[in-house]
Order: structure tokens, then sequence, then C-alpha cells
């Protein structure tokens, strides 16, 4: 178990490197770009909007709480000191919504979609890609060509054919929404019957964009892995084929547990697009509604969290491959 | 050199990886210096004209010759095309509703049909439950039956300018017709319009050629980052290494996709372009190449052949140019051809949640896709609007990685199963 | 006269390649190892040698298939039995096999202990795991090796250590034949004469009864085995006693081969086997008459036209040449 200790204690430190410069960069990046966002702000209150009495408040909350007049690095540490508090200012597009708010409404949907339909992903892609390998004839020459036309298929193209085969042709499921229009969030059974229904095709999507690439990583590494040396020698020992095919499947898993927490930010922000394409209630819907409404602390916030959500997923990721490995026990421990 | 080249060209997969890319380079290259006018036009007033060949009314009629062809099924045509099935049964369904016994009525008999119809379709009758949507529609279909049985043609007049009557000035029979080829006007939109009334066909081959753009000096950029970055952390070591590879570890876990949405919003929609788009990708996609960069690099650096240019006092220079692009030229350019496809996935991402290069320009195959979401093509049924964007997008990432396949088993055999 | 342990006739074995051509690897190679005696192979890389390693396990699979021939273990015809009766009752138990590259042998996520309980128990499921570790641990100490490394991963051992490790594991069910494929070809000098010390002692403790080595280094198996067999392109073309081999060889082609061995030179390890010039033929399409007649300097047209008999010309003392005995030894002294 020591091994493991420092292991983790090593993912520990790096998670929070990381995080630092999640924060940094979230901070930084609208700030060296010639449109600040306080400048975009003044624009749009030079504009003349409708709400200008609303707009104004908007721009006073924001230049105490973010201290826009403050040197940059006072900005950052209130910047950092608010982000934990949770505080991340009032949307300009809905207001007058605080961003949290709407963030905490949201939050919950894309990790009730995203993290299932990654991990289902995941595991059938990695089946499919080991029988691929496994059983070579047929399924293989099948198999193989689909899945790498699936896995250059958009993610977003993924969404929008299921969505009109689905939803517009076959009218089996809603085009859009996390519920119907017309009910209101409770713990009804038709609420409940409702989010089921509107969940499919979303989730479907995530997991076939999720699957494509998995399929051909397990299949590459599981021909690797039959042909590896300890596979011909553990065959003239005598040992079971059946027990020689789980040490191969074994082994090519746990790269493609590394490859997960690799990937789970790529496949993160396709799925944030699924999410947009079936107007899905969670952070994909909230960052497009952002961007459309030019609302700059939402972004900001958003874009934060996503990144958080990315990097404490990787971690979990790690710590999990570091139990399931031994190797990374036994390196550690000397 | 010839050599590896014709080893390349032997795997299947690549060349047809390759064929299809340069399919798709020269219908990109050619199309503009057939089809000449520019692409963002508006020449259609409305939106999703479906795909076809548009004949100009106005030259038709007036058209210099008409013929008369006497054929045996066109006034069956005709029927079908303003009577479709769907209508015979709504028509059966509202005739039961008025009171006409269910064996009475035969809905492929189309003159006891209409006779029916014309005796019991009341507007102002009701059917319980019959939405307005409904009622307009019967009201629609009504119109639209009047005359479809009648054997003469439709008389063409003028109005007289000193009268101010009418007056004949022709006659256009049911078995008139006009040869396509001597209409003035005909316009193929082999793809249809799109929601502002573009040509899409047009639109789409341009907006190719801009995204293989995109993904271009994207590509270039992440490479020359990336093999840049690689080369001198893999060769150097220590803390230059270090360094660059703390970075790297840095934007693999960070999502390059958060930062792409943080610098374009930040950019503004009026200062993006396409080209300031593919540097903005490129800047943020490089990472994969310098990690494949170093480790080659770092494999190669005690090899005799480098020990001895070293030994000889050559350059650093001179070394990395000499003895170690050669050995990972094949993984460069392997990984400049996925940063490519990748590139115009991005893009295309990038403009559909309307952070992609600003709208009146060019049009880019994300941008395409945006425009068709925003006016919900793919809900209203217009697949021309998106469909095509998604194969081409498709077949270009399918090429890109099919030749990446192949070199791939050309260069690293011990991979080939 | 000693029994005889390994008796091989006529075995022919081929690869089946990608585009379905037949490559005969090993083609009618016939051998035998009495009991106490110790057989070494010798060959450039790609004369087959390994390929016919795997072949007198008995047990093939793609791309590699048998053909005919014979393999008898201690009066048993293995050829006949079904793959899966070989498995349980032969691999492992009458016959075992030394990998070349020992380093992979080992599944890396496998402690050495579960390895050695899945040997054990595919050949009695029902050995209990006590008796296992008792008996993986004494014939470890045996052996000289640490009871530790039993609840290692592979990762965690040296070079050195890995590959007598596998040793170790590949005799563990006292097998009758062993079959080292080149054993110590990746290791340091130290390393390579720990695990030549091993295998000999295999013998001395009867943990085996007779072992076939495979190697290109010249001087080890000299000093190794009793009796040495050269191939080239997937034939035997001499067998001797190692001393006759390596002193007296008959064949231009192990003449040209052991012709380094003369000259006891430092370096000599590295002038290997590519002293003669020229490539091995291909063996999808093979020379019909000498495999070696291209690159052979005492040549004549009637070696092309007949494929070539093996000579036998005393007990235990075959080669395969149309010339005789005394051309060839006059031959070589005129060179």
């Amino acid at each position: 178990m020591k091994g493991y200790r420092k292991y983790f204690l090593n993912k520990i430190l790096w998670l929070l490197i990381t995080l630092v410069f999640a924060f940094i960069l979230n901070f930084i990046l609208p700030r060296m770009m010639p449109g600040d966002p306080v400048a975009a702000i003044v624009a749009r209150l030079a504009q003349g909007m409708s709400n200008s009495t609303g707009m104004k408040q908007v721009y006073e909350q924001y230049t105490s709480l973010f201290g826009t007049n403050l040197p940059l690095y006072q900005q950052f540490f209130i910047y950092v000191n608010n982000a934990l508090h949770g505080n991340f200012g009032i949307s300009f597009s809905q207001y007058p919504r605080t961003v949290s708010d709407i963030l905490k409404s949201s939050l919950i949907w894309t990790i009730a979609l995203q993290f299932p339909a990654i991990i289902v992903g995941w595991i059938i892609g990695n089946t499919l890609g080991a029988l691929a390998a496994y059983l070579k004839k047929g399924f293989d020459k099948v198999l193989l060509p689909v899945s790498i036309f699936i896995s250059n298929f958009p993610p977003f193209g993924m969404a929008v054919i299921l969505l009109v085969i689905f939803a517009v042709n076959l009218k089996w499921f809603p085009t859009s929404g996390g519920y119907g229009f017309d009910l209101i969030p409770n713990l009804s059974w038709k609420f409940v019957w409702s989010v089921i229904v509107h969940y499919q095709l979303p989730f479907w999507s995530i997991v076939l964009i999720a699957i494509g690439g998995q399929a051909i990583g397990m299949r590459s590494m599981s021909i690797y892995e039959l042909n590896a040396d300890y596979v011909k020698y553990s065959r003239f020992l005598g040992i079971k084929d059946r027990k020689i095919v789980w040490y191969v499947f074994r082994n090519a898993m746990l790269p493609q547990v590394t490859g997960l927490a690799l990937s789970i930010g790529t496949m993160v922000s396709g799925a944030l697009i699924a999410e947009i394409i079936f107007s899905y209630p969670g952070l994909g819907t909230t960052l497009l509604n952002g961007i459309k409404g030019q609302d700059y602390p939402l972004i900001s916030a958003t874009t934060l969290i996503i990144t958080l959500m990315v990097l404490f997923a990787n971690f979990v990721v790690e710590l999990v491959y570091g139990l399931i490995d031994p190797r990374i026990k036994a390196a550690q421990a000397d | 050199m010839k050599h590896t080249l014709q080893q390349v060209f032997r795997s299947g997969k690549f060349v047809v990886g390759f064929i299809i890319f340069c399919i798709l380079l020269l219908i990109v290259l050619i199309y503009p210096l057939i089809v000449t006018d520019p692409p963002l036009t508006i020449i259609a007033q409305g939106t999703f004209f479906p795909p076809g060949i548009y004949v100009n009314t106005y030259d038709s009629v007036n058209s210099p010759s008409t013929y008369i062809l006497n054929l045996e099924n066109a006034g069956v045509k005709r029927i079908a095309s303003k009577l479709s099935d769907e209508d015979r049964l709504a028509m059966q369904e509202f005739l039961i509703v008025a009171g006409v016994p269910a064996e009475d009525i035969d809905i492929t008999n189309t003159p006891q049909l209409l006779e029916q119809w014309n005796s019991n379709y009341d507007p102002s009758k009701n059917i319980s439950g019959m939405t307005l949507a409904r009622s307009r529609y019967f009201q629609r279909l009504n119109t639209s039956l009047k005359g479809l049985l009648k054997p003469e043609g439709e008389i063409l007049a003028a109005i007289n300018a000193d009268s101010g009557d009418l007056e004949q000035i022709g006659l256009v029979n049911q078995n008139d017709y006009v040869n396509v080829g001597e209409v003035a006007n005909v316009r193929l939109l082999a793809l249809g319009t799109d929601n502002f009334g573009r040509d899409m066909l047009t639109e789409l081959v341009r907006a190719a050629g801009v995204s293989l753009l995109i993904g271009l000096v994207a590509g270039l950029v992440a490479t020359l980052i990336g093999l840049v970055l690689g080369l001198v952390s893999g060769y150097i070591g220590g803390i230059v290494d270090d360094l660059i590879m703390f970075v790297t570890n840095l934007f693999i876990v960070i999502p390059s996709f958060v930062l792409l949405i943080l610098i374009s919003f930040s950019i503004g929609q009026n200062k993006r372009g396409a080209f300031t788009i593919a540097l903005v990708i490129g800047l943020t996609s490089w990472v994969w190449t310098a990690r494949a960069v170093r480790s080659q690099v770092i494999s190669l650096r005690n090899r005799d052949h480098v020990n001895l240019s070293k030994l000889s006092g050559h350059s650093i220079f001179h070394i990395i140019l000499n003895d170690i692009l050669p050995y990972i030229a094949s993984y460069v350019i392997m990984a400049f051809i996925l940063q490519i496809s990748s590139a115009i996935l991005v893009e295309a991402s990038l403009s559909i949640i309307g952070l992609g290069p600003r709208t009146t320009e060019v049009p880019t195959l994300g941008l395409l896709m945006n425009w068709a979401m925003i006016y919900q093509a793919h809900i209203i049924g217009k697949w021309w609007a998106y469909f095509p964007v998604l194969v081409v997008i498709a077949l270009i990432t399918f090429s890109m990685n099919l030749m990446n396949t192949g070199l791939d088993q050309v260069f690293n055999p011990a991979l080939r199963e | 006269m000693a029994k005889v342990m390994l008796e091989v006739k006529d075995l022919t074995t081929k690869y089946i390649t990608r585009f379905r051509e037949n490559v005969y690897a090993v083609d009618h190679v016939s051998l035998k190892v009495e009991e106490g005696k110790s057989l070494g192979i010798a060959g450039e890389s790609g004369c087959g040698k390994s390929t016919l390693a795997l072949s007198l396990m008995g047990y093939y699979f793609p791309p590699l298939h048998y053909t005919s021939g014979d393999i008898i273990i201690d009066g048993t015809n293995i050829s006949t039995m079904k793959p899966d009766e070989i498995r349980k009752k032969i691999l492992g138990q009458e016959i075992a096999y030394i990998p070349q590259a020992a380093m992979n042998a080992l599944n890396p996520t496998r402690k050495i202990i579960n390895l050695i309980e899945d040997v054990i128990q595919a050949h009695d499921p029902k050995a209990k795991k006590k008796e296992i570790y008792d008996l993986a641990v004494e014939r470890f100490e045996v052996l000289g090796l640490p009871a530790e490394v039993l609840q290692k991963y592979p990762v965690e051992l040296s070079g050195g250590m890995k590959q007598r490790t596998v040793i170790a594991i590949s005799v563990i069910l006292s097998p009758k034949i062993l079959i080292a494929d080149e054993p110590s070809s990746a290791l340091d000098v130290t390393s390579q004469k720990m695990v030549i010390k091993m295998l000999l002692d295999l013998m001395e403790h009867g943990f085996i009864k007779s072992m076939i080595f495979i190697t290109h280094e010249l001087p080890l198996l000299y000093n190794v085995t009793d009796d040495i067999m050269v191939m080239y392109a997937g034939q035997i073309v001499e067998k001797g006693t190692a001393a006759q081999t390596v002193f007296d060889p008959l064949h231009p082609y192990a003449k040209g081969l052991m012709g380094s061995i003369i000259v006891p030179e430092r370096g000599l390890r590295d002038v290997k086997l590519t002293a003669i010039p020229g490539v091995p033929p291909n063996l999808k399409n093979p020379p019909h008459g000498c495999r070696f007649a291209e690159r052979c300097r005492y040549v004549v047209p009637e070696c092309k036209v007949h494929p070539i008999e093996m000579l036998h010309i005393a007990d235990n003392r075959h080669y395969r040449c149309i010339f005789s005995e005394e051309y060839l030894r006059k031959a070589y002294q005129n060179d």
C-alpha cells in the first residue's frame, strides 16, 4: 500500500498544479485579448441596451466583484477567491440571474448525461475492439471499417443524424430539451418518464462518439498483445487458451484506461456539442446561450467548470488505474 | 526516397484515402472555374429551395417554338402531382364525417371521389376535434382541386394598353411542351438553396476549400510548434526538457476546446477571420506532436550515426537537420495529416457554437453547419442544407485517416497484423 | 545404449503467409536426443532454427502449421495427438520451452507465483495453492533464486533474474526435454554465464533429462552441448559431435560458419555468422538443387540439378553435399 500512497500523492500534486493553471488560463486569456471583458461591457452600456439601468447595475457589481480597477495580480486573487466561493457575478444576458444560479441548474444535467454516456461508450467500444481482434475474420472485416468511419464522423454529425432519424422521421423520441416543455420539474412519474425519453438520443449519440475511437484503439492494443511474447510462452507452458485470452484482454485494457484519462477532454467537448444539437439543458447549451448573448461572466464560469470537471474526471481515472495496474504499485515502491 | 514512395503507394488503405482526397481537391479547384458566381450571393427569394433544375416559367411560356406531345399518362401524372394519396385519405376521412357511407367511397376512382367531394365539401362544416391548421388544409386542398379534370388549356391574357381590357394573347394546351434546351433561363441547383437563398452547392465547394485551407494552416502551425518543441526537448534534455514536458502535459489535461472557446470569444466576432481561427487552432493543438517527436528524438539521440556526427564536430543545427529529421520525417508527416483533419473538425465545432470565423467573407464547413442548425434545417426536413456538409467533412477526415493508417503500416511494420 | 528421449522423423512444418503462400521453414528434419545428452543447433538468423524449436513442441498455431513427420517423446508419438491433449499432457510436463526473448516472456501484470499456479493447475486442476507455493519455493532455492521473486511482478526483476525465473518456471513440472531458444542472447556477459550454468545444473539436478540448445553464438555451443547440428534454409546440413562439427566440419556452409571459431580472438562474438558472403535463399521458392549452391565457393553445375540427400558416414555423423568426405577435406586443406 506504500507504493500506492506515493502514487496517490503524486497525482494529487499534479491535480493541484493543473487546477492552478486552469484558473490562471481562465483568468488571463480573455484579459490578454484586445476586446477585454470590461471593454465589452462598456461597449454594451454605450449601445444603450434596452435595460440600461440593469446594465449599469451589472457594471457596478462587476467592477466591485472583479476589482477591475486594481492591478492584474490583485484581480487574480479576487477572482480565485470569488470562484472558490462559487461567486461568478451576474449574467449579462439573463439579468438578474446570477451565473452560479444558471450553472447550478445546468451542471447536474451535464454530469448525469455525459459521464454515464462516456463510460458506457468506453465499455462497449473496448468490448467490440477486443472481439474484433480476437475473432478476426468476418467480424473484424465488418467492424473495423465501420468504426473507422464512425470515429471520423464529426461528433455533431452523429447527433444530427440520430436526431433526424429517430426524432424527426420515426418520431420515437423528442427533438430537443431535457424534459417536456409543458412540464415543471418535480418528482412525478410523468416528469421522470419525460426526462428518460429526452435522455435517450443525446445519451446514445455521445455513446456512439465514444465507441468509435475506443474500439479502434482496443483492437490494435489487443492485436499487439495477442502477438506479445508472453502469449506464445504461456501457450507452451500448457496454460489454457481461455486463461491466456484473459491475460491479453486485461493487459490491453490497462492502456485503454490511461487512454480514457487522456481523451476525456476531447470526449467532453464533443458531448457538449451534442448537448447543443439536442438543446439539452446542460452546460453546452448554457455555453451557447452565453456566446449568443455576449455574456462574458457566463462563458468564463462555464469554461472554468468544464475544465474542473475534466481535471477531476482525469484524476479519478488515474487513481482507478493505479488500483488496477499492479505495476504502478510495484514501480513506486522502490 | 523513391522506394519509400513505391511502398506507400502499394498500401491499399493509403491509395484509397489518397484517391478520395485528390477527388475532393480537384472538385474544390475546378468547380470555381466552371461556376464563377461568388458563393455568398443570395439568389433565391425565400429559404431552402429543394434541389433540382429550375426552369424559368416566363421563358417557357414565351419559348420560340412549342411542341405537341401526346403522352398517354400525362393526365394521370398531373392529377397525381396535385392529389396525393395522403390527400385522398384525408378526403375520405372528411367525406365519412360528412355522411357519405364508407363503402361508397373509392379513393382510387378520381372522378367519383371529386364528384363526392364537390357535392359534400362545406368549408363551414366542423369536424369535432379538427384543428385550425387542419381546416385550412382542407380549404387549400379544395382550391387546388378546382378544374383538375377539365380537358382545356389555360388562356394567356394581357391588358390592352388602350382599352384596359384583358385580351387573349395565347393558349397553353395540356399537351404543349417546350424543350428545356430552348428555354433561355434554366438553373441547376443540385443541392438547392440554403436558409439565406444561396446556391448550396457553390457554397459547399467553396466552404470545403476554405476548411481545407484552415486545416492546412492550423496543421502547419501545430506541426511546426510541436516539431520544434519536441526536437529541443528531446535533443537538449535536462531542464529545458523538464520545462517543455511540464507545459505539454499541462495542455494535454486542460481541454484545448476550452482554450479555443476563451480565445475565440475574446478576439471578438469582427476580428475573427478564417485565417485567425486557423492560427488559434494551430496554437492549441501542438501537444501530441511535441510528445511524439520528443520520444522519437530521445530514442535517436544516442544512436551511432548521431554520435559519429557529434564527434565530427557538426553543429546542433546540422545534426538535427541531417541525422535526426530524416528519421522522424514519417512520424511528422503522419502527425501533420492528423492535425489537418482534426483542425477541420475543430473549426466546425467552434462554428456550431457560434465562435467560428466571421460570417461575411467566406463560408466554411462549420459555418454552413451552424446556419443549418440555427434555421432548424434538420428538424424541418431540409436535408440538403446539412447532410452534404456532414458527408464532405466525413470524407475529408476519413480519407486523411486512411492515408495515415496506410503510412503507419508502411513505416511501423511491427504493427502490421 | 542410452534411452532415446526425443526422436524426430522427417518433420516438416510451414508458415502460411498473409498472401496464402507456403513457406517451409522446417524441411524434413530428423534428429535424436538421448537421455542425459544435449544437442546444439546452429545457423544464421532466418535459417529456420527458431521455427524448428517451435515445431518440436508439437503444438501449432497460425501462421505456423504442421505438414508431416513424427515427434516421439520417450516412446510416445505426439504427432497423432489432439492439440488439447498435447496442451494438457505434453507441454510443460514432457517437453518445455525457453523463448528467445525472455525479457517479454512473462505476463507483466501477473505475479510470478500466480503464473506458476496457472501452469500447474493447467495440468492438474486439483493442485492446492499451498502445495504449489511450497514446490516453487523449494525449486527456486535449489536453482539459487531468492524466494521473494515469487511475490514480485516481472517488471520488478532485472534482465538476468527474469531470464533465470523463466527457466525455473519452464522446468517447474520436471519435463523430460527442454528446448532453449537463444536463452542468453540479450544478456550481458555475467548474466549469460549464470544462465548457461543454470541450464547445465538443471540436468545435474534431474529437473530435465535432455536438452536442445539453439543459438548463433558458436563458442557457447561448443562448451555446452554434446552434439551439434547445423541448419541452413530449413534443412539440416551437418550433424556430429560438438568436436567433430567445430573442428572437422564437412559441409561447406558449416565450414564457413565454423571457420571463425578457430580464431579465438577478441571480438569473436561479433563476427557471428555473417562471414559468408550472400544471403540465404527465399524459402517461398527454394532452389531445386543444393540450397547453399549460390553462396558456395566449391559449387559445380551438378549441385543445382537434383535435391541433395543427407550422407550418413558414421554413427551420428551426417552431412548434405554431393562431394565426398575426402574431396571436401582436401579442398579445405588447399585453401
